[in-house]
């Protein structure tokens, strides 16, 4: 019995939006599995229809072989679940939070060994009204561990964490997937889940665009490649003529530095080779297909990634006052 | 029970939010005011101060004290996302809007009880020479307390039924309006709209029915349920007991009462599990 599975699954908001598109996935037991996906391309619709907070336009979804619609009792009672944004209450405690859920689910689930898990045990008596987003992302977590659940169900888990603790995430997710809990969880950075996912699927615009494991889409992405190097003195780019070398896409020349995209790894030698030819070579800076860039094949982004808010002022204040325990 | 871990959860976290008590505190205030006006005057009469809390305090407060009380209850958790860690464990929706309804209820009741308790020590300490009408003060809080628990069912209701703050305090503010002002003070009421109505195309009509009609809203349920708490002789008037037909007695306020916390309810729950949570 799989985990998850989604038959021709989709979702439209009103005439024009196709949020989800005919979605066919399945998620096996026990494995770690990673939905990846720009923001909006339909990873948290998907998600909230596992979860019944929105009901499908047509196809069907069942969870660890329940119906996502008609058994959402017998669901919720096996999985655990980590919403996307979502505000805790405020007023109560992360005590009384997993105090709550672990009474909601009677289990008796020892509350300050969750609390030390998450490392916000110290901070366990505190209103989550003043927690930092990581704090929050923390206590989720917590919340979705009690009771030890089959399945976890994890949306963008890593958002507000810093890479302390997305490092403490990946840890604990592979623990959980250990003891046997599947673990489905989305994100949209890449290379946040490449170290931990046994398999990832890549949505974009509603559609699935890709569905295998890390090192298969790797070596199925077209094996572009990158070589930067760096002359001794400016060079005329006329001169040099990179664009004329066979297999090169495309290169530019900033003062030193010329940057070539070949369609080959190999063409990358003999760009080195011309321009040795023509000019002094002081240093060479090779890459392969980056993730990101493989991640942007799929989804057909150019630019940096899209929604990736890391960084930004609001976050880095959010974030200050966190406690890594 | 899952309505039960949501009613104690929900109850743990309102009960910290001093929004709600402010009404409270008002109410208290104004119940101070009656009795020390009471104790300034030469003859106190405590049905006097009764009949101040039923009309200010019933038409007024009790309405504002149970809609600030419920109504984010569960659209404000919908803004705010938490709805999603609540419908993430074991419970229907429908248990929500129950679990909600019980919380809200208990803190509304919890907090009125504790304000007419303050009353009796008011009367005792303002106005020692007044007798306490115990029977009477008893019924008129049980039936104060089903008439704010009809306007907490309503808020519940208003709450599960709209997506935002914004909408469920507009909605919650339009009730009160039509529901309360329109319908029982103003001249453009249904009860004179019907007596207009009646009048224009000859149909004869009695008195008890526009009194029916005046009835069908919580608060006029409330103020011609007051037979039950008051003596007749309270209000002056005669009262010919018996033959007035049911639906204009007193106790079939009550049945209008628990109508305003049922059919409310129903709609919104009903509102609820259809509506896209994302």
């Amino acid at each position: 019995m799989p985990a998850i599975e989604t038959t021709a699954l989709t979702k439209r908001y009103g005439e024009d939006i196709l949020a989800v598109d005919g979605l066919d996935l399945t998620v096996e037991e026990g494995e770690i599995f990673g939905f990846l996906g720009p923001n909006g391309a339909g990873k948290s619709t998907t998600i909230n229809m596992l979860l019944d907070f929105v009901r499908p336009s047509e196809g069907r979804a069942t969870v660890l072989g329940y119906d996502a619609q008609d058994e959402t009792g017998a669901i919720r009672e096996r999985i655990g679940v980590l919403p996307e944004g979502a505000t805790l209450y405020e007023r109560l405690t992360a005590r009384e939070h997993v105090e709550w859920v672990a009474d909601t689910k009677r289990s008796t689930t020892d509350v300050d060994a969750i609390l030390d898990r998450v490392g916000i045990l110290e901070d366990a008596d505190r209103a989550a009204g003043g927690f930092s987003k990581g704090m929050r992302q923390r206590l989720g977590l917590g919340m979705a561990l009690v009771g030890d659940p089959d399945l976890l169900i994890l949306d963008e888990p890593s958002s507000g964490l810093d890479p302390n603790g997305i490092q403490d995430m990946r840890q604990l997710l592979r623990e959980e997937a250990e003891s046997g809990t599947t673990v489905f969880f989305s994100s949209h950075i890449l290379s946040e889940v490449e170290a931990v996912c046994d398999r990832v699927g890549i949505m974009n615009q509603g559609r699935l665009v890709a569905l295998d494991s890390i090192a298969t889409l790797r070596d199925e992405a077209t094996g572009e490649a990158t070589i930067e190097v760096e002359l001794a003195s400016p060079a005329d780019p006329e001169s040099l003529a990179v664009d004329s070398i066979d297999g090169v896409r495309g290169a530019t020349v900033e003062d030193g530095a010329v940057t070539a995209v070949c369609e080959t790894p190999g063409v990358k030698v003999d760009v080195v080779r011309h321009l040795d030819q023509r000019a002094t070579v002081t240093d060479i800076l090779s890459s392969d297909t980056s993730l990101e860039e493989l991640f942007n094949q799929y989804t057909g982004e150019t630019d940096a990634l899209p929604g990736d808010e890391v960084g930004t002022p609001d976050d880095a204040r959010d974030r200050e006052p966190e406690v890594i325990a | 029970m899952s309505v039960v871990s949501v009613a104690k959860r929900d109850f743990l976290d309102v009960r910290r939010a001093k929004l709600v008590w402010a009404p409270v505190a008002l109410y208290v205030v104004f119940m101070l005011l009656f009795y020390w006006g009471q104790s300034n005057s030469s003859n106190p009469d405590f049905y006097a101060v009764m009949f101040s809390l039923a009309t200010v305090g019933g038409v007024l407060l009790v309405p504002l004290v149970a809609l600030v009380a419920a109504y984010l209850s569960i659209a404000g958790e919908r803004e705010s996302g938490s709805i999603r860690y609540q419908l993430s464990l074991p419970v229907s929706r429908t248990d929500v809007v129950l679990g909600k309804l019980l919380a809200r209820t208990g803190v509304v009741a919890a907090a009125l009880l504790a304000a007419f308790a303050i009353g009796i020590v008011a009367a005792w300490i303002l106005v020692p020479e007044m007798t306490v009408e115990y029977g009477d003060y008893t019924a008129f809080v049980g039936l104060t307390l089903l008439y704010a628990s009809a306007y907490v069912a309503v808020a519940v209701a208003i709450s599960a039924a709209t997506s935002s703050r914004s909408r469920a305090m507009s909605s919650a503010i339009g009730f009160f309006f039509v529901f309360n002002i329109v319908w029982n003070f103003l001249p453009v009421g249904p009860t004179y709209m019907a007596e207009f109505v009646f009048e224009e195309l000859g149909i004869g009509y009695a008195d008890e029915h526009l009194q029916f009609i005046f009835s069908l809203s919580p608060t006029g349920a409330y103020l011609n349920g007051l037979g039950l708490a008051f003596p007749e002789t309270a209000f002056g008037g005669q009262v010919a007991a018996g033959v007035d037909p049911f639906y204009v007695q007193d106790w079939f306020m009550l049945v209008i009462l628990a109508g305003w916390v049922v059919v409310p309810l129903a709609l919104g729950i009903w509102q609820f599990r259809r509506a896209d949570l994302g």
